[in-house]
C-alpha cells in the first residue's frame, strides 16, 4: 500500500449560513485546493459526505452537484452517510483509493445545513440515525442516548455533572481562539450547571449545537505530496462498528467501537496513546469526550472526568483535547465534522494553529463517532 | 436453511400488543431482541422464539425534556434500558413511576403503553 498525505485543508466558518450544503462544501473545497497549491484539474475523485440534505434541503445526489458548483463537473463522486461520522468514513475510503494506487489526488469532505429548519425538526432528522422500529417510537433522542451513557458512567465510576461541565467550559475556552468556531465566547461552570435539562443528566450546555458548515481535504500519494509544502502523513485510519440498538450495548459506560477503532489505528501507525501530542475527538456531548478519552487509551476507565476537572486535556495540559473548541464550541455540521477535525490536526501538525497551537506537536489523532455509538473512525497523523 | 421465525415488524407489533418474545439461538443459547439472521455469538442461523415473562430491572434511564417533532406534547417522559430476568435487555418508555424514584437496579415490569393512537413498548412498576 502507498503512503498518503493531506496536502490541503479548507473549512468554512461554522454557524448559520444562507448557502446550501453543496455550496458550503464547494467553498471549503476551493480553499483546500488553493491551500494544496494544485490545479483543480488534478482532482481525480470526490468523496462527499452529507446526512440530512434529503430532509432539510430536499436535495439528494449532492456529490455531482457539489462537483458542478466547484467547477469540476466531470470528476467521479460518491456520497457517504454514516451519521455524525460521515466525512471521517469518506476520508478513510479516499485514503484507500490513493493507497491502492487507483488515484493520486482525491478531494474528500462534507457539509451539512440544519439551521434552516426548526430545532424540533432537526432533532427529528438526527433521530433518524437511530433505529426506526424501536428507538424512534420510544421517543429516544440523541441527547437521550448519551444521557443513558452518562448515567451508566456516573453509576459505575462516580463521574459528576460538574466534571462533565468542565469539558464544556474547556472547549468554549478553546473556541475563543478559533476564528472559524460557531461560539467564540467563554462560559462559566455555573452557566453549564444552571442550564436546563435536555435529557437528564445532560443539560443544554452539555450538548453541542446544531450547525451549518462545510469542510474539505485534498489527499495525495507520496509522489505528488513530496512536490507540495509540508505534507501531513496519514499514519493509520481504522473504522469500527457496534450494534445499532442501545439496549444491546454490553456496557453503556463504554464505547467499544472507539476502543476497537483506536486499537486498529494505533497498530497501523505503530504508535501508542503516549505518542499522541494533540487530539480532536467527538464531543457531541460532554460525557462523550470523557468516555472517548478513556476508550482511546489516554486515561484509565473511570478517570476521564477527573482528567477534565484537573485541566489535563486543556491547551497547556498534558494532552490537549479539542484545541479547535471541539463540536461543543466550534460547532457540529454532522456531514462535515470528521473532515473539519482532520483539518484542525493538519493545521496543528503544520504549526499553523496560531493562538491555539499545541507547541511542538508531531503526532495527532482524530476520532469521530456516528449515531448510537454504532460507527467510529480513528485516524493518526504525523509530520516529517 | 432455517425459516425466519419472526421479523422486525411483527416482533415489535406483537410486543406492543403485550406479547413479549425473544429469540434463542439453538446452537449456543444466546438470547436476543430483536431477531437477526445470524447469531452474533456463534454465527449460526438456528433461532427459536422464547416468550419473555416481563419482569426486569433498570440498567440506565433518562428523562427526555426536548422531544422530536410531533412528540412535544409528551415531554417530560422517561426512557430506560431494562435488563429482563431472562438476561436480555430492551429499551422502552417508563410509565407510572415518579422520575425521582428512578435508579439503576429498580425492578420494573414490561407492559405496552398507549399514547394517542400509538402503542409503545413500556415498563411500569414491578
Amino acid at each position: 500500500m502507498r503512503r498518503v498525505a493531506v496536502i490541503g485543508v479548507g473549512v468554512t466558518k461554522f454557524g448559520k449560513h444562507d448557502r446550501t450544503s453543496a455550496e458550503l462544501f464547494a467553498a471549503a473545497a476551493a480553499d483546500a485546493i488553493t491551500d494544496a497549491g494544485i490545479a483543480p484539474s488534478a482532482i481525480q475523485a470526490l468523496y462527499f459526505g452529507n446526512v440530512t440534505g434529503g430532509e432539510t434541503e430536499r436535495q439528494l445526489h449532492m456529490g455531482p452537484l457539489a462537483a458542478t458548483l466547484l467547477g469540476l463537473p466531470t470528476v467521479p463522486t460518491t456520497r457517504f452517510e454514516n451519521a455524525c461520522a460521515t466525512s471521517h468514513v469518506a476520508f478513510r475510503h479516499a485514503v484507500m483509493e490513493i493507497a491502492s494506487g487507483v488515484s493520486d489526488v482525491v478531494l474528500v469532505g462534507g457539509a451539512e445545513r440544519v439551521l434552516n429548519v426548526p430545532t424540533e425538526s432537526a432533532t427529528e432528522f438526527f433521530a433518524y440515525c437511530s433505529d426506526a422500529s424501536l428507538e424512534q417510537p420510544a421517543g429516544l433522542t440523541f441527547p437521550g442516548v448519551f444521557a443513558l451513557i452518562a448515567r451508566a458512567h456516573m453509576d459505575k465510576y462516580g463521574t459528576t455533572e460538574e466534571q462533565m461541565a468542565h469539558v464544556a467550559v474547556k472547549n468554549h475556552r478553546h473556541g475563543v481562539l478559533n476564528p472559524k468556531a460557531q461560539f467564540q465566547k467563554e462560559i462559566s461552570l455555573e452557566t453549564v450547571l444552571k442550564s436546563a435539562y435536555v435529557a437528564d443528566p445532560l443539560k443544554l450546555f452539555d450538548c453541542c449545537p446544531f450547525t451549518d458548515g462545510g469542510a474539505a481535504l485534498v489527499l495525495a500519494s507520496e509522489d505528488v505530496a513530496r512536490r507540495h509544502r509540508r505534507p501531513i502523513w496519514v499514519l493509520g485510519s481504522h473504522a469500527a462498528t457496534d450494534t445499532m440498538f442501545v439496549h444491546e450495548k454490553r456496557d453503556l459506560s463504554r464505547v467499544t467501537a472507539t476502543e476497537r477503532a483506536a486499537q486498529g489505528a494505533y497498530r497501523q501507525a505503530g504508535k501508542t496513546p503516549t505518542d499522541v501530542d494533540v487530539v480532536e475527538l467527538h464531543d457531541c456531548f460532554t460525557i462523550a469526550e470523557i468516555v472517548a478519552t478513556e476508550g482511546l487509551g489516554f486515561f484509565e476507565p473511570g478517570t476521564g472526568g477527573l482528567a477534565a476537572e484537573k485541566g489535563w486535556t486543556s491547551l497547556g495540559g498534558k494532552l490537549p483535547v479539542n484545541p479547535s473548541g471541539g463540536l461543543k464550541a466550534k460547532g457540529h455540521p454532522i456531514g462535515a465534522t470528521g473532515a473539519a477535525q482532520i483539518a484542525e490536526i493538519v493545521t496543528q501538525l503544520r504549526g499553523e494553529a496560531d493562538r491555539r497551537q499545541v507547541d511542538g506537536a508531531r503526532t495527532g489523532l482524530t476520532h469521530t463517532l456516528g449515531g448510537n455509538t454504532a460507527t467510529v473512525v480513528v485516524s493518526l497523523f504525523g509530520r516529517d | 436453511m432455517t425459516e425466519r421465525v419472526i421479523n422486525l415488524k411483527t416482533f415489535f407489533e406483537e410486543a406492543r400488543a403485550g406479547r413479549l418474545t425473544g429469540i434463542r439461538c439453538g446452537r449456543c443459547g444466546e438470547l436476543a431482541i430483536p431477531p437477526k439472521e445470524f447469531c452474533a455469538g456463534c454465527g449460526q442461523r438456528d433461532w427459536q422464539p422464547v416468550p419473555l415473562a416481563g419482569p426486569g430491572t433498570i440498567v440506565s434511564f433518562t428523562v427526555i425534556r426536548v422531544a422530536p417533532r410531533g412528540r412535544g406534547g409528551e415531554v417530560p417522559y422517561a426512557v430506560a434500558v431494562v435488563r429482563l430476568e431472562e438476561g436480555v435487555s430492551l429499551l422502552g418508555r417508563i410509565v407510572d413511576i415518579p422520575f425521582e424514584a428512578l435508579k439503576a437496579g429498580l425492578p420494573v415490569r414490561f407492559r405496552p403503553v398507549q399514547i394517542d393512537t400509538q402503542s409503545l413498548i413500556g415498563f411500569g412498576p414491578a
